[in-house]
């Protein structure tokens, strides 16, 4: 520092200055520099090091956050696959629509965009409002809207409402199957039920996702050249059903007629190919209880499927297994006759006939044709309990049906060990076991099929349009022999000729069938007795179950009435819906009559005492449950003598 | 200009032997510091505004390459005008300063809710610039009169000095520039030799004031967001909504944060490149360095802003006269607070103010009046020995 100047006293000619500061060096403003200085440097310092923690000692979470920024991940949907039925009509198909959404932070004027929207969206203002106000940045308005919706919210243009692409799941044919189809997502990505759900695996797409570096700013745009990676979307498979839409169409509108002449309050009805296991229809259908009991518009197809998840007491269906067990067995053939009363005492419970009769030789035919409880029993009581479950079980009660549909049912039996002293009254004539109507009818199937047993079968294929996989053809399993099998076929040809199922008849046609009209045990019952309401009245379930060409069946049908009240007998509502269907069948599919309509080996023609008796069965009179276990199980020890039908569901058009 | 038109009337050897001669004492780091500084700032202004892709846009370039040009000029007049004859001026330069202040409220443009604009053709005077270069001046005249002799009285006198324009600057408001003109003041008040009491009173007069502030409705949501950001900083991580001032603070560190060590190469800076962080050349133009150039560049540039802000502290030791000690720590203590405050605001140690980087930001007001601020110290540097 060199020494001041001389001059500089003066230069401070503005004022009057100590004359010594004025000569002595500025000591404390040189003082004053350094705190200066090392204030400086401790800011320097503290900006370098910051600078080195953000850059190189702990970047990580600010480069992700940058990377997360930059690069912008759009899903692409997958198309759902598409449920055809066997001719490749699309029963449930995916198309991409618009849905609306709002970024609720970026909506300006709420109650004026939700003004605008409401009427396009169908939504109310004020609840529009108040989405447009919530919480978040992501608010759905309304899924796959139609496209013209869309174009013209498009059109509007409010700030901070905007669409994408959703795929809508289309039924194309309204109900028709929906019991099997189930239900969707509301984005239309997952099946919730039914088929949607069993094969959401196939069905479901795997959604793709598009990354792209994008700007910053208020264009979302992408920038040219900047990296970009693309998942395609792998869109979903196929599922061909075994089932034919107007097959299935028609079940469910002969089924719903039916329902509705016979006052029930539902129904389910399935056709199928015996040989193949194929279903090629399964409606169910349900009166809704608020409507006009006989009106056909209240019958709907249900969303359940109710003939796979439901189980219910057979009645007089569940016979042929026991009559073809015990033939199969050698205890009876078709043409032995035994002495048939119109009662038995079973341990403490009374079994009657529907019609009070004589003791009269019958043969097994003549049993089965007549629907004879007593004769049914006797004959079970010669089978023995352990045959007689096992050939429940061999028919396919023991087991799910194997198609593996969401929350399928399977047979309720009774362990032979847990049988009651009625048990060998009860379940050989239907009650006391419960199975779904899908088990009965393959049941029935196994003596369509020469005594094999073939599992259904509701899925054909599955794949795209260009590659499908065909499922493996449907386990079989040996039942009876084929003598039995069409032994029973003519025994049931008979039922149809001159016995109870005389309405199931198909003309030209030989069909074999069996009616079944059970008591139905019911959830709020009379104490003491499970079939009995508090009313005091007894609930029927009415069944025809049955195939055709007998002598060589091609398809085979039941049809289920759940509390039928124009009429309880099956062989009055049951039979009549069956025959129409069957009808229906058999033009649809061509199948011309047998050509040698002779009847089966050793199956005599039903005997003149057996067709006076000219049958309706009366309900077999299950052993009254008892009111503290549910059905099935063990007979209550008092037994109500057998009763006819409540008077309200007097037999007025029987004949 | 007397010292290069009397040069070549004397021999070769007269230079040697006129060793005080002002051209002879240029400070060439200090000059060679800035042109470099400017340099990468045009480079930086450039990534940060043309734009991800061709064609690229120019129009920022070409006018910061106008303002420096200008301040170079601008730099060059003010070293070669005998700061001694500035401070005769100093009085006209405040008033001149004030006026202009004043004049800016009445008739002055509005941007983004400050009105401190005069709009002068295709160009904006920043009236708010040049008033702290005035206060700077002002302040040393005053303050090298009072020479280390403060009693409350002249205490009182230069802090008033200094409240004027910082007032004026409020009403526009431009919390920025106050907050700058603030930092000068007690720079200048410290090395003006106040005695201990009076600046330690002043320290709790202004943090009750801060309180004061704060708690009246003087700022407006907005600003008081801003400076109350830093404190509640971070880790809203995108989930819900980010607050528009803790945005431009996570968007800032993200940019740095993904320079790493070696920065992404100039020009290929992802954040910088799409416009991710606002303002980006203007006041955050730190983090174009920070993400292009990585910690490397950016500490290089720290490294040249220290040797220029030795430079000045340097200068301010070796003043012939404490007006020049004083002129350059005001220039001092405005560069090393807007450095600080910049560098800081853009990682989070500092609130979000709108305070340029000196000789880096986009703006012509302030990158001329950095000039000017360099041309003094030149000024002073230089004549040392005269």
């Amino acid at each position: 520092m060199p020494a001041a100047p001389p001059r500089r006293a003066h230069r401070h000619r503005h004022l009057h200055l100590d004359p010594a500061g004025a000569t002595l060096p500025p000591a404390l403003a040189k003082r004053r520099l350094g705190v200066l200085a090392v204030a400086f440097c401790v800011m320097f310092g503290a900006v370098v090091v910051k600078l080195a923690d953000v850059q190189v000692l702990n970047p990580d979470r600010y480069v992700s956050q940058g990377q997360r920024q930059r690069f912008v991940s759009n899903v692409i949907p997958a198309g759902r696959g598409s449920i055809l039925d066997r001719n490749g009509t699309e029963l449930a198909l995916s198309i991409p629509q618009k849905t609306v959404f709002a970024d609720p932070g970026l909506v300006r004027n709420a109650p004026a965009a939700a003004r605008r929207l409401a009427p396009l969206l169908g939504i109310d203002r004020a609840e529009l409002v108040r989405r447009l106000t919530g919480p978040g940045r992501y608010v759905v308005l309304a899924h796959t809207v139609p496209d013209a919706v869309a174009a013209e919210v498009a059109d509007l243009a409010v700030p901070g409402i905007a669409m994408f692409d959703e795929f809508k799941r289309y039924q194309p044919s309204g109900d028709v199957a929906r019991s099997l189809l189930g239900r969707v997502s509301a984005d239309g990505s997952r099946g919730y039920s039914g088929l949607e759900a069993q094969f959401e695996p196939v069905l479901g797409g795997r959604s793709g996702r598009v990354t792209y570096e994008r700007s910053g700013g208020d264009a979302d745009r992408t920038i040219a050249g900047g990296r970009q990676r693309v998942v395609p979307a792998r869109p979903g498979r196929d599922v061909v059903l075994t089932l034919d839409r107007a097959m299935q169409f028609e079940a469910e509108q002969v089924l719903a007629r039916h329902v509705a002449a016979a006052r029930a309050k539902g129904g389910m009805a399935i056709v199928m190919r015996p040989d193949t296991g194929e279903v090629l229809a399964m409606a169910n259908v349900a009166t809704d209880p608020a409507a006009v009991p006989g009106d056909p518009g209240a019958v709907r197809p249900t969303s359940n499927n109710l003939a796979l998840t439901t189980v219910y007491e057979p009645g007089s269906v569940n016979k042929v297994i026991t009559l073809a067990g015990a033939i199969e067995e050698g205890v009876v053939r078709p043409d032995s006759s035994i002495a048939v009363p119109d009662r038995i005492q079973v341990a403490d419970h009374l079994f009657t006939d529907h019609d009070p009769h004589p003791v009269t030789n019958w043969t097994t035919t003549d049993i089965l044709a007549t629907s004879s409880n007593v004769g049914t029993i006797m004959v079970a009581q010669q089978l023995g309990r352990d045959r007689i479950d096992a050939y429940l079980r061999q028919f396919g009660f023991g087991e799910t049906s194997g198609l593996e549909f969401p929350n399928e049912a399977s047979a309720q039996l009774l362990d032979p060990a847990d049988w009651s002293g009625t048990s060998i009254g009860a379940i050989p004539i239907g009650q006391g076991l419960s199975v779904t109507a899908l088990q009965m009818l393959n049941a029935y199937n196994v003596i369509a099929n020469d005594g094999v047993l073939v599992a259904p079968r509701l899925v054909d294929a599955t794949g795209t349009p260009t590659g499908r996989r065909r499922l493996p053809p449907s386990a079989r399993r040996r039942v009876v022999s084929a003598p039995t099998a069409a032994a029973v076929r003519g025994m049931m040809a008979q039922v149809v000729e001159r016995g109870t199922g005389e309405k199931a008849a198909v003309p030209g046609y030989s069909v074999a069938g069996k009616t079944g009209t059970a008591r139905k045990p019911l959830a709020d019952h009379m104490p003491g007795n499970g079939y009995m309401d508090r009313d005091g009245a007894y609930h029927y379930v009415a069944t025809f179950a049955g195939f055709l060409p007998a002598e060589k069946p091609e398809l085979s049908v039941i049809v289920v009435l759940d509390e039928p009240t124009s009429s309880i007998y099956a062989s009055d509502v049951a039979a009549p819906a069956f025959s129409e269907l069957a009808r229906y069948a058999l033009r649809r599919y061509a199948i011309p009559p047998a050509a040698v309509a002779a009847a089966a080996d050793g199956v005599p023609q039903i005997s003149a005492s057996a067709q006076a008796i000219e049958d309706d069965p009366l309900p077999a009179t299950p052993p009254p449950l008892p009111s503290t276990s549910p059905p099935p199980t063990s007979p209550p020890p008092t037994s109500p003598p057998p009763t006819s039908p409540p008077p309200t569901s007097a037999p007025a058009g029987r004949p | 200009m007397a010292t290069t038109l009397t040069a070549p009337r004397r021999p070769v050897t007269n230079v040697r032997r006129n060793p005080s001669a002002a051209w002879h004492h240029l400070d060439v780091v200090l000059i060679g510091c800035v042109v470099a500084v400017s340099a990468l700032g045009l480079l930086m202004i450039f990534s940060a505004t043309r734009g991800p892709e061709q064609p690229f846009d120019y129009s920022f370039l070409e006018r910061q390459t106008t303002f420096v040009v200008l301040g170079l000029g601008a730099m060059a007049v003010t070293a070669l005008f005998d700061y001694r004859k500035v401070r005769d001026y100093a009085p006209f330069l405040y008033g001149g300063a004030m006026v202009l202040l004043v004049a800016v409220l009445v008739v002055g443009s509005r941007q983004k809710g400050t009105q401190g604009w005069f709009q002068l053709g295709k160009f904006q005077l920043q009236p708010s610039e040049l008033a702290k270069l005035a206060l700077i001046v002002a302040f040393a005249y005053l303050g090298a009169q009072f020479r280390n002799d403060v009693d409350l009285r002249r205490f009182a006198a230069l802090l008033g000095l200094c409240l004027v324009p910082m007032a004026l600057v409020m009403f526009q408001p431009d919390l920025g520039t106050t907050l700058v003109s603030a930092a000068v003041t007690v720079a200048l008040l410290v090395v003006a030799g106040c005695r201990s009491r009076h600046l330690l009173a002043l320290g709790v007069a202004g943090l009750l004031g801060i309180a004061v502030i704060l708690q009246s409705g003087a700022l407006d949501q907005y600003q008081k967001d801003r400076l109350t950001t830093f404190i509640s900083q971070d880790d809203s991580r995108g989930t819900g909504q980010v607050e528009e001032a803790s945005y431009n603070l996570n968007q800032s560190k993200i940019a740095i944060g993904s320079g790493g060590l070696w920065g992404k190469g100039l020009f290929q800076g992802t954040q910088t490149r799409l416009g991710n962080v606002p303002e980006q050349h203007t006041d955050f133009i730190f983090t174009a360095v920070g993400e292009e150039l990585g910690l490397l560049g950016a500490a290089s540039l720290l490294a040249l802003y220290s040797v220029i802000v030795w430079r000045v502290w340097r200068t301010a030791q070796l003043a012939r006269d404490d007006f020049g000690s004083l002129l350059c720590a005001g220039v001092l203590a405005m560069f090393v607070f807007q450095i600080f405050e910049n560098v800081g605001m853009t990682m989070g140690i500092m609130p979000i103010t709108g305070i340029p980087l000196p000789f880096m930001s986009y703006g012509g007001s302030a990158t001329i009046t950095s000039f000017m601020a360099m041309g003094l110290v030149l000024n002073v540097h230089m004549r040392r020995f005269t």
